[in-house]
């Protein structure tokens, strides 16, 4: 067990997409360790996804969310929270309800603790008026990993050798409807009964950028890349999450997909009998997470796309979006 | 032989940005209400139901009971009914002005739909529809291993039940109806989502209030820690939603009021987030144990002054001030606190976010909140 201190900024920025357009986000923004009187300095910097958030079953985390303020909406004095999505047991006190719990004005700062005890994949976002703030981009991955990899020194999905894996992948899903992005920007509502994305995104970004390295400098504000490498044999975990407001159906033509748990619970029944599943299609809801191990196959490169196959655009006209690339090679 | 007679009339939703919307619902009684959803109803396995069908409205009225085998109509199975050749309803239907007489014996326990199939693409939409529950066979509510969803044996043991029941309103298809217009429905497009037929904060109110009497039913869900809570959630609109719940996981035990067992082999499985399809029904249990924090075992983080926090950014709060359950703090002067005696509130609510406003006004629509009571009554959470 060890002891987590993290501070993340909630603040604005912008992000780009593949046809040339940008678009204004919500987000968060690490300052773990940045000394006090340069946080301003992140003030615009958010990040689509959040910082990721990895820990290990057992460890005690304190996470302190300081509200930056929104330099480009300087009018606009939102309070924001972080809410662990699927946190087993929690107190209101640090399940980031503003109707249940407390939020965090500008300039304020909410310290968060929690100590997970089941391993999986979890979801980070904000509760504040939520159907906006997730859709602007205030949401990201959390991992906790089980106790068995410290343990035996090798790689699990949960505290079980039926889980083990070489590498991991994260698919998080979310989806971009322009129109609010652009009104929120210049100070005007939206009717979200009137949300229609145009921009389905993988990790936060749309196919072609989603296959760029991580930190690619073309896009300072989506770090993170959504491209999955594996020498031939080699078992993959991709952990898929859905934070959008729609359904979605993953697949990977000529990768058999074995779930092995479901929303941070292994696939095991009440009395522990074996009860994961085999699919071609990984079809997932809004605020679900699935665990999926694959054995990557020849060497190749496996398209890992929607099939609702409109999803696979750029604002309705080029092929991109929730599309990315398994680049599978052999061990030199 | 359990007989029930349900009128099919209109009447005006309420909702809480002040709309009013006409719909169609079912009654119980000839000078009642039309509600939604319909009057719950609540069987034994084995025990042999009629369902009267009283229609007062202008067009064929018929009731589909899903997941229910031998429906029969006037002693013949029930059969779909053609117009000029073209089909009108699914199952047999009363004309307007008459009656139908419905008898079927449900054979396993579970919880089920109950719905128009008449017209169904716009009578389901506009509010004919309701929830069955089925109780085992042998059911006691007063014996532990009895109180139970499908038997004793099955591991579906439950201290409280609720019964919670998705829908979605467009206004524009209540306002043409009203005004017996033709309506497209490829242009269905919902600006109200519901949980029991009201939108939040509604969903939070108490059954049977005065202001809204077509709406009797609250979705407030009750417990206190450790309890097994039965959430029994019915998909009745025509769209699919994820429903999740604060504060815990659900165990999923049952799906269309089938125990997800085989043999001696339970198939039972925990989500944060349970995709109601369409027709679709879950029986899940929801057990918060909580963190052992107690003024005595404090928690590792220090309170800030409220003063300086959002505390009831929303114009209220559910929140007592407090970290600790059973204890109220100093909630900030101006601030309305609905908190009773320093109970916990999760948020339970559709994460298709756009579906928690009332017309893209948040908070709103497809959420209501589970409360953990210190102590709480055991006439609360009782469906009957």
């Amino acid at each position: 067990m060890a002891m987590i201190i993290k501070r993340f900024g909630a603040t604005d920025g912008w992000v780009n997409m593949p046809d040339g357009t940008d678009h204004y986000i919500f987000g968060f923004v690490d300052i773990s360790g940045v000394p006090e009187n340069q946080i301003f300095q992140y003030r615009g910097k958010a990040t689509l996804l959040a910082p990721l958030l990895e820990v290990y079953e057992g460890d005690e985390v304190y996470l302190t969310l300081t509200n930056l303020g929104f330099p480009n909406r300087a009018d606009l004095d939102d309070t924001h929270t972080i809410h662990w999505h699927g946190f087993p047991n929690q107190i209101p006190l640090w399940d980031g309800v503003p109707e249940a719990s407390i939020s965090v004005p500008v300039g304020r700062d909410f310290t968060y603790y929690y100590q997970p005890l089941d391993p999986g994949t979890y979801i980070q976002h904000c509760h504040f008026e939520p159907v906006e703030h997730i859709q602007m981009g205030m949401v990201g991955p959390v991992t906790v990993r089980p106790k068995l990899e410290k343990e035996l020194g090798l790689k699990f999905a949960y505290n079980d050798e039926n889980t083990a894996y070489d590498r991991e992948g994260l698919i998080f899903l979310t989806e971009l409807d322009p129109r609010p992005h652009h009104l929120v920007a210049n100070v005007q509502e939206f009717d979200w009964t009137e949300y229609s994305p145009e921009y389905w995104l993988i990790n936060g970004r749309s196919y072609p950028d989603t296959v760029k390295p991580a930190n690619d400098q073309s896009m300072p504000q989506q770090p993170f890349s959504a491209l999955v490498e594996a020498y031939q044999g080699e078992k993959v975990l991709l952990r898929f999450v859905n934070i959008g407001f729609q359904q979605h159906c993953l697949q990977i033509p000529g990768i058999p997909l074995k779930v092995v748990g479901l929303d941070a619970q292994q696939l095991r029944g009440y009395n522990g009998e074996d009860i994961s599943y085999w699919r071609d299609v990984i079809y997932i809801a809004a605020g679900q997470t699935m665990d999926v191990i694959f054995t990557a196959p020849r060497a190749g490169i496996y398209p890992l796309y929607n099939r609702n196959l409109n999803k696979n655009t750029i604002a309705g006209t080029e092929f991109g979006g929730m599309v990315t690339e398994i680049r599978v090679t052999l061990k030199p | 032989m359990l007989v029930i007679d349900l009128w099919a009339k209109d009447g005006y939703l309420s909702t809480p940005d002040g709309n009013s919307i006409y719909f169609w619902g079912f009654s119980k009684s000839e000078t009642g209400p039309a509600q939604l959803p319909g009057p719950h109803i609540v069987a034994r396995g084995g025990e042999t139901i009629t369902v009267n069908l009283h229609n007062t409205l202008t067009e064929p009225v018929s009731i589909s009971f899903s997941g229910q085998s031998g429906v029969t109509a006037g002693g013949q199975p029930v059969q779909p009914q053609y117009t000029d050749g073209e089909l009108l309803s699914f199952v047999n239907h009363a004309e307007p002005g008459s009656m139908v007489a419905y008898t079927f014996t449900p054979s396993f326990p579970g919880t089920f739909i109950y719905e128009s199939g008449t017209n169904p693409h716009k009578q389901v939409p506009m509010g004919l529809y309701g929830g069955l529950v089925v109780r085992p066979t042998d059911y006691n509510p007063d014996a532990r291993e009895f109180k139970t969803a499908y038997g004793a044996g099955t591991d579906t043991e439950f201290d409280r039940e609720y019964l919670l029941i998705t829908g979605e309103i467009d206004p524009d298809m209540h306002r043409v109806a009203e005004e017996g217009k033709p309506y497209l429905v490829s242009k269905y497009l919902p600006r109200y989502w519901t949980l029991n037929g009201r939108c939040a904060p509604d969903t939070m109110l108490m059954d049977g209030l005065d202001h809204l009497p077509h709406q009797p039913y609250g979705s407030m869900v009750m417990g206190q820690p450790g309890e097994k809570i039965l959430m029994r959630y019915i998909g009745a609109g025509i769209e699919n939603h994820p429903l999740h719940p604060h504060g815990t996981h659900t165990r999923v035990v049952a799906v269309d009021g089938r125990l997800l067992r085989n043999e001696n082999v339970d198939l039972s499985f925990k989500r944060f987030t349970v995709l109601v399809g369409a027709g679709q029904t879950y029986d899940q249990i929801y057990q918060w144990d909580g963190l052992g924090y107690t003024p005595q075992n404090p928690i590792p983080t220090i309170l800030p002054n409220l003063r300086n926090m959002g505390v009831g950014d929303a114009g209220w709060t559910m929140w007592s001030g407090s970290p600790y359950l059973g204890v109220k703090g100093d909630i900030p002067v101006g601030v309305v606190s609905y908190n009773e005696f320093g109970e916990y509130y999760f948020m339970l609510h559709s994460h298709e976010e756009l579906q928690i406003t009332n017309w893209g006004e948040f908070p709103g629509g497809m959420m209501t909140m589970v409360a953990i009571y210190p102590s709480l009554s055991p006439v609360i959470g009782v469906l009957e």
